[in-house]
């Protein structure tokens, strides 16, 4: 099957550091692919360069998404093209109302397709089902985005904001860190509401209690900036047992 | 008139060059203050010779009868219309402040001897449109403004200019807030294509128990500075904000000086100010409090965004205290829009130009959300669009 977004030999610096050195990795449409790896071996340098974060610098390789090079793409070009990430830690911003960031957000997404932009009464009874299968209550759309929010509610909001999008690609990154076991369920059931065969998921991870809630077809190994195992997902007991420094290079 | 002539000269000259006489106690007061100059300190930030140098023409100022309207409106500093029933009248001005720290405002007085009287009754609420129709002139004017105690009344002050240029305006309010009660004054001033400048000098008296909300939303381009004094009596408030948003070269800002005079008197100064272009904000503010306000509670805060890398904030929050029995703070910062928030916005889509406006906007809603009528909100958010957009156009 063709892939949707092709990563050859992506190398990555973050300041003067070499963070990526060679990364290589295939996500296939409508497919969860996990990646996994132990602290600093490149994870969340690698969800920054494919949502073109301010603070890597691509130093060699091509991202193809689609078929085309994004690699000079600008981070809303590449959201109006499908490409979404769940951050690890969402920032606060003060002063900007939720509803009114993500209905801006939904719009722009609108607009690039060519289809009409809705109003305020349409977008907030897109909502509100959503925020009932996230158990998020209704006050978090009008206060400002992200402020003052748990550490649950930011990552339910992130869930909310990719099920408004509806993006192509999404990136969850350490989506379950900080989550209580129901905050981590409700955040599963909106991922996998999203599962319909043809999204693409790649879910960044150091633990494997995600997976046990979204089910994973492909588990890659990152360690030192690169790909180093890719399997189905019986390696993640594996890992489990043994560790991350058991995994030999294939 | 130059009003560069009026530079070290003594009483006698000074009377002759501005045609008065029986003034001798303003027109001393103005001859020490000596005419303002980057050496003087209020205005060390502002190029005011510049606007003092040049030539302009002089105003007659006729009293009009006034047509029915549904707001004030001051044209060229003469009042055209106003509310039916609402007391607005030609009055000389009979509590001038003998100390208060700006030249212009003795200035503004010794060239208008009579003022326009405004008296609020009631929970009065009121629109002032000041409009501007004359280039080259100089157009000046005094507004006294009385409010009845036990009662909160609120003003709102707008400006329009026609299609003018090089004109110098000069006015400044004389307000007395009575006992018991509130005025809450909103200022929106959008300037733009140096149609004209603006020195508007103010004397605010706040009563015993009485409030004074006075929030200033100056947007766009051009040379503005406003000095405000507010003497406050016993247990009298001031809230005291102001929102500045400026672009190009423009030079812009408040020179303050809030007195604390009666005890448990209460302040709180707030400045936001973005920056755009080669602009230069200024805040020069000092909170004084004097012996015999015991138990003062005094704020004041500064905050700047810079969003380019010629703009320029002048700072000064200062405090002058003769008291050990009181609460006061004071700060000032300036930095850049958040690069991580800005990212965030783009991560979902959101254009870079829009994404800086959604932020800007975000520093400077709490104070627009301090205006209480959503009319008046939603045309200071579209003023402020409105400048955004003039400047970034070129990016969308």
């Amino acid at each position: 099957m063709s892939s949707v977004m092709k990563i050859e030999n992506l190398q990555v610096k973050i300041g003067d550091k070499q963070i990526l050195k060679g990364l290589n990795l295939e996500l296939e449409p409508g497919k969860v692919h996990a990646i996994m790896g132990p602290n600093g071996a490149g994870k969340s340098t690698l969800s920054k360069a494919l949502v073109g974060h301010y603070d890597v610098e691509l130093t060699g390789g091509d991202i193809i998404y689609k078929g085309k090079n994004i690699n000079d793409m600008e981070p809303e070009e590449r959201a109006l093209e499908g490409i979404f990430l769940s951050f690890q830690h969402p920032v606060e911003i003060p002063g900007v109302n939720n509803a009114y960031f993500l209905r801006t957000a939904l719009n722009a997404k609108r607009k690039h397709e060519g289809k009409e932009e809705l109003n305020a009464a349409e977008f907030l009874r897109l909502m509100r089902d959503h925020l009932e299968m996230l158990g998020m209550k209704s006050d978090m759309i009008s206060r400002s985005l992200n402020e003052g929010f748990s550490g649950g509610e930011k990552k339910r909001n992130e869930i909310l904001q990719m099920l408004i999008l509806e993006p192509e690609v999404i990136i969850l990154d350490e989506i379950d860190s900080g989550l209580d076991i129901d905050a981590l369920r409700a955040v599963s059931e909106g991922i996998n509401k999203m599962k319909d065969g043809k999204r693409s998921f790649l879910v960044i991870t150091h633990y494997s209690r995600i997976l046990d809630y979204i089910e994973p077809d492909y588990i890659h190994v990152l360690k030192e900036g690169r790909i180093i195992k890719t399997s189905g997902p019986e390696l993640v007991a594996q890992l489990e047992e043994h560790g991350y420094d058991a995994i030999e290079e294939e | 008139m130059n009003l560069s002539n009026l530079k070290n000269k003594n009483a006698l000259e000074l009377n002759t060059l501005l045609g008065i006489k029986d003034r001798d106690i303003l027109v001393e007061r103005f001859r020490t203050l000596g005419l303002p100059s980057k050496k003087s300190e209020e205005y060390r930030y502002f190029n005011v010779e510049k606007l003092l140098e040049q030539e302009y023409k002089t105003l007659t100022y006729v009293p009009k009868t006034l047509t029915p309207s549904d707001k004030i409106k001051i044209v060229d500093g003469v009042v055209m219309a106003a509310p039916q029933g609402m007391r607005v009248y030609s009055e000389a001005c009979q509590q001038i402040d003998m100390d208060h720290f700006d030249p212009l405002y003795y200035l503004g007085h010794l060239l208008s001897p009579q003022t326009i009287k405004i008296e609020l009754d009631g929970d009065a609420e009121v629109e002032i449109e000041h409009k501007f129709t004359q280039s080259d002139a100089l157009i000046n004017y005094r507004i006294v403004l009385y409010n009845q105690a036990n009662r909160h009344a609120t003003v709102y002050e707008n400006f329009v200019a026609e299609e003018i240029k090089n004109t110098l305006v000069l006015y400044g309010y004389d307000m007395h807030i009575a006992q018991d009660s509130t005025l809450r004054v909103v200022k929106m001033q959008n300037m733009q294509n140096n149609r004209y400048a603006m020195v508007a000098s103010h004397k605010v008296n706040v009563a015993k128990n009485a409030n004074a909300v006075l929030k200033s939303f100056d947007l766009g381009g051009d040379q503005a500075l406003q000095l405000l004094k507010v003497e406050l009596a016993q247990r009298a408030h001031v809230d005291a904000g102001h929102l500045l948003y400026l672009n190009e070269d423009s030079k812009r800002g408040t020179v303050s000086q809030i007195v604390h005079v009666g005890e448990h008197s209460t302040s709180k100064q707030e400045a936001k100010n973005i920056l755009d272009g080669e602009a230069r904000g200024i805040f020069d503010a000092l909170i004084r409090v004097e012996h015999s306000a015991k138990y003062t509670k005094a704020e004041q805060n500064s905050k700047a965004i810079l969003l380019h890398e010629k703009a320029y904030m002048v700072a000064k929050p200062q405090l002058e205290i003769y008291i050990d029995e009181l609460e006061a703070s004071h700060g000032a910062t300036t930095g850049q829009l958040d690069p991580k928030q800005l990212f965030y916005l783009q991560s979902r889509g959101i254009g870079y130009v829009e994404a800086r406006k959604m932020l800007v906007i975000a520093f400077a809603n709490t104070l627009i959300e301090q205006v209480k009528d959503s009319r008046h909100q939603e045309r200071i958010k579209e003023t402020f669009e409105e400048v955004f957009y003039a400047v970034h156009k070129e990016h969308i």
